[in-house]
């Protein structure tokens, strides 16, 4: 147990050695190695995508053979970390995936190179996708794929309890939710996080849907507004109701609980779609998809993945080049059957399986109004005082109002 | 007995060393080597030896403890991880920033409240274990005694598999107890008030194997003699205890304090993987606050200032605890 702690302490320790001892060696730009000169371009992608993307790389060596492509699979669990310390020693990758949330953190470590807007354009790629590179109007990250929350809920179940259609609004999801629970015997009626870290992403679809937001355009912080407390005030009555459960404790599988049936509704991203039907083959046409029930609107949060060029890459034009392939109309369509990552160029979503798919239209039509968070370099930190007032309210210590008025008062000191 | 006991009583002697010998606490004077040491060959062939052990301390150790040091008296952010040489000193700010840090004295509430009752219950319950097993059960001893070390060497990520189906207030193990009284189950993990008493069920099982075997250690570490002398003189089981058990067991008792005080001060994976601090921060310690702190919202010089706090907390703790209980064995 002694043995944790001490790490903390090193590890911000070797931060510190790491960070002076070699970003004097590392951050001169260097020469740019042309395009079509033999070289070795190094990738890092996280997840499912670092394995699946080495398989790209080798038919993209194919075609051009003076290119090598190193491919180093990072997991989730510790590829901010990685990025970090890569960041500190200047050793980052010549392109790496990066998610919307690391853009804030990444371009304020001046360790990105901006993307050359005449190659990559922005009204290629669906607009939150865009976005989630973009920090304060400067492109960092070409848009590689997209995800966004819908819902989830169990067709078979719904019937049991008398409901035939998905819902479209919140008070018809809170009707299902009730209808689940006392007509079809679920344990619960949907599932939403309490509290914890990340309980944030539950939440958005309930804040974006009302027309709220953390912080708005402006950079100022606006969770106090009434949208937001109406949406939080919704939230919170899943649990005041026992519609959903108080207590859900980190590493928490939804699919599982889909399954059995205990859980009929939930959020979810395109990749539980693979999930459940690999995980769960017995649920095969009991459920489907449906968009996030509106408020004023149904919007949903933006999430995916971008890919950014090392600013100290010597690689740049091969790397350009690259990522071009990964994110063109083809590339983005080859990935999509490789991995069922949605694409974000929506050139794509015009052949195959992708126009054809009536659950993937779902997801398109969700992307379409999807919001990305800001590209803040503190908004983990922001958004901590989010989850802090949910879990407030979802725990019955405080109402709504006050909650977010705390909040809002701890926004603005990190908002500036 | 086998001449794996033997081997366990042996190495327990060396275990049990810093206490029993005349303690380094007191000072190191039984421990110095006599005469001045000579450079030489023989010198030499010592550093060369120890060399990759040094190279690792300072690199590892030595190197980082210090810059966390300096890193508390800046305000190191997350732009002076590329940047180290912007980061400005700003005296004794964090500092004095933590004690009106509402969420730092709440997990430094937490962190004590841990250690108040974790720490008693770690040790009653590894000396009951510890004589139970050394003279209750002759046959099966081996088996129970890695039954109880076992929880010591098992991943914290397993652990918490198993505790989260044991607390599951649905359908988990103690929920299932409850319903055979038929009484509802609470929700452990998710109740401000019996998260904390939970982390440390949990802290205690994990760790009453390694107090077990020290004690373990201890007593077979008591000769015979003493015992079988207190018994001619017609002492009962509870009279040995007390007089003979007891006494002679403090130094390891004192070892096995200070070492489980300190590391549940440090306590950082139960609750990181059980409840990530939450519900309301009721489980949030010193070392998780300072891990959020530091790796997910990047004030690496709060976190530092935060770990050096934490670090003059214990060593004033084990200082004491060395005191007090130093002295009674006298």
């Amino acid at each position: 147990m002694p043995r944790t702690a001490r790490t903390a302490s090193t590890g911000i320790g070797i931060a510190v050695v790491l960070a002076l001892g070699l970003t004097a060696c590392g951050s001169s730009g260097g020469d740019n190695v042309a395009a079509d000169k033999k070289q070795t371009l190094t990738v890092w992608a996280m997840g499912a995508e670092g394995e699946k993307l080495a398989d790209v790389a080798k038919v993209y060596e194919k075609a051009n053979p003076n290119i090598t492509i190193k491919v180093t699979p990072v997991g989730w669990d510790v590829a901010h970390q990685k990025l970090v310390s890569a960041a500190a020693a200047g050793s980052m990758p010549d392109v790496a995936q990066m998610g919307g949330s690391y853009m804030g953190e990444f371009s304020e470590l001046g360790v990105l190179e901006p993307v050359d807007t005449k190659i990559f354009q922005e009204k290629d790629f669906f607009p939150a996708g865009w976005q989630q590179g973009e920090v304060d109007g400067q492109a960092y990250g070409v848009p590689w794929y997209v995800d966004t929350r819908v819902l989830y809920y169990r067709t078979d179940l719904a019937k049991q309890a008398g409901i035939t259609k998905a819902p479209t609004d919140w008070k018809e999801m809170r009707d299902l939710a009730t209808a689940y629970q006392k007509k079809a015997d679920t344990k619960w009626g949907l599932s939403i996080q309490p509290s914890g870290l990340d309980t944030v992403q539950n939440f958005y679809s309930f804040l974006y849907s009302a027309g709220g937001e953390i912080v708005n355009d402006k950079g100022e912080a606006v969770i106090d507004s009434p949208e937001a407390v109406k949406a939080l005030k919704e939230y919170g009555s899943y649990f005041d109701k026992g519609l959903s459960n108080k207590s859900v404790q980190p590493g928490y599988d939804v699919v599982k609980d889909f399954g059995n049936g205990r859980v009929p509704m939930f959020f979810g991203g395109p990749w539980h779609v693979t999930l459940l039907n690999e995980g769960q083959p017995q649920l095969t046409g009991k459920w489907a998809v449906a968009n996030v029930p509106s408020d004023k609107a149904s919007v949903s949060m933006a999430g995916g993945s971008s890919l950014v060029i090392s600013k100290d890459s010597e690689h740049k034009a091969a790397a350009t080049e690259f990522i071009k392939y990964l994110t063109d109309t083809k590339g983005q369509a080859d990935w999509y059957k490789r991995t069922k990552d949605l694409p974000a160029n929506t050139a794509a979503w015009t052949s195959g399986d992708l126009a054809d798919d009536a659950d993937l239209q779902i997801f398109k039509k969700q992307m379409d109004t999807a919001k990305s968070s800001p590209s803040l370099s503190n908004w983990t930190e922001i958004t901590d005082k989010v989850d802090q007032a949910i879990a407030k309210v979802t725990q019955g210590k405080a109402s709504a109002e006050d909650a977010l008025k705390t909040a809002q008062s701890q926004i603005e000191g990190l908002v500036k | 007995m086998s001449t794996t006991t033997g081997k366990a009583a042996e190495s327990a002697k060396v275990q049990a060393g810093p206490g029993t010998a005349k303690s380094p606490a007191a000072g190191p004077k039984g421990s110095r080597m006599r005469g001045k040491p000579r450079l030489g060959v023989q010198n030499m062939a010592g550093w060369l030896f120890s060399t990759p052990f040094l190279v690792l301390f300072l690199v590892f150790m030595a190197v980082p403890i210090i810059a966390t040091l300096v890193m508390s008296f800046t305000d190191f952010g997350l732009r002076n991880v590329t940047h180290p040489l912007d980061a400005n000193f700003i005296g004794f700010e964090n500092y004095t920033k933590l004690f009106s840090d509402e969420k730092f004295l709440k997990s430094l509430f937490n962190t004590a409240y841990f250690v108040v009752i974790g720490v008693p219950l770690t040790i009653f319950l590894g000396l009951l274990v510890a004589v139970l097993l050394n003279n209750g059960i002759d046959r099966a001893r081996t088996f129970f005694r890695v039954g109880f070390y076992a929880p010591v060497v098992t991943t914290i990520v397993a652990v918490a598999v198993v505790w989260r189906f044991v607390l599951d207030p649905s359908d988990g193990l103690v929920a299932g107890l409850f319903s055979e009284v038929g009484l509802t189950a609470p929700d452990f993990l998710g109740s401000e008030t019996l998260a904390m008493p939970s982390m440390i069920a949990m802290a205690v099982w994990r760790n009453v194997g390694t107090v077990m075997v020290l004690f373990i250690a201890g007593l077979q570490a008591i000769p015979t003699e003493v015992r079988e002398a207190a018994r001619l003189d017609g002492a009962g089981v509870w009279q040995e205890f007390k007089g003979i058990t007891v006494p002679l067991l403090r130094p390891t008792m004192l070892y096995a304090t200070v070492i489980t005080t300190i590391g549940y001060l440090n306590v950082f994976e139960e609750p990181f993987v059980m409840t990530q601090g939450g519900p309301s921060d009721s489980t949030l310690t010193v070392s998780l606050n300072m891990y959020r702190e530091g790796f997910n919202f990047f004030h690496m010089g709060y976190a530092s200032a935060m770990a050096y706090v934490l670090f003059v907390v214990i060593m004033g703790i084990t200082v004491l605890q060395l005191r007090l209980l130093k002295d009674n064995t006298k």
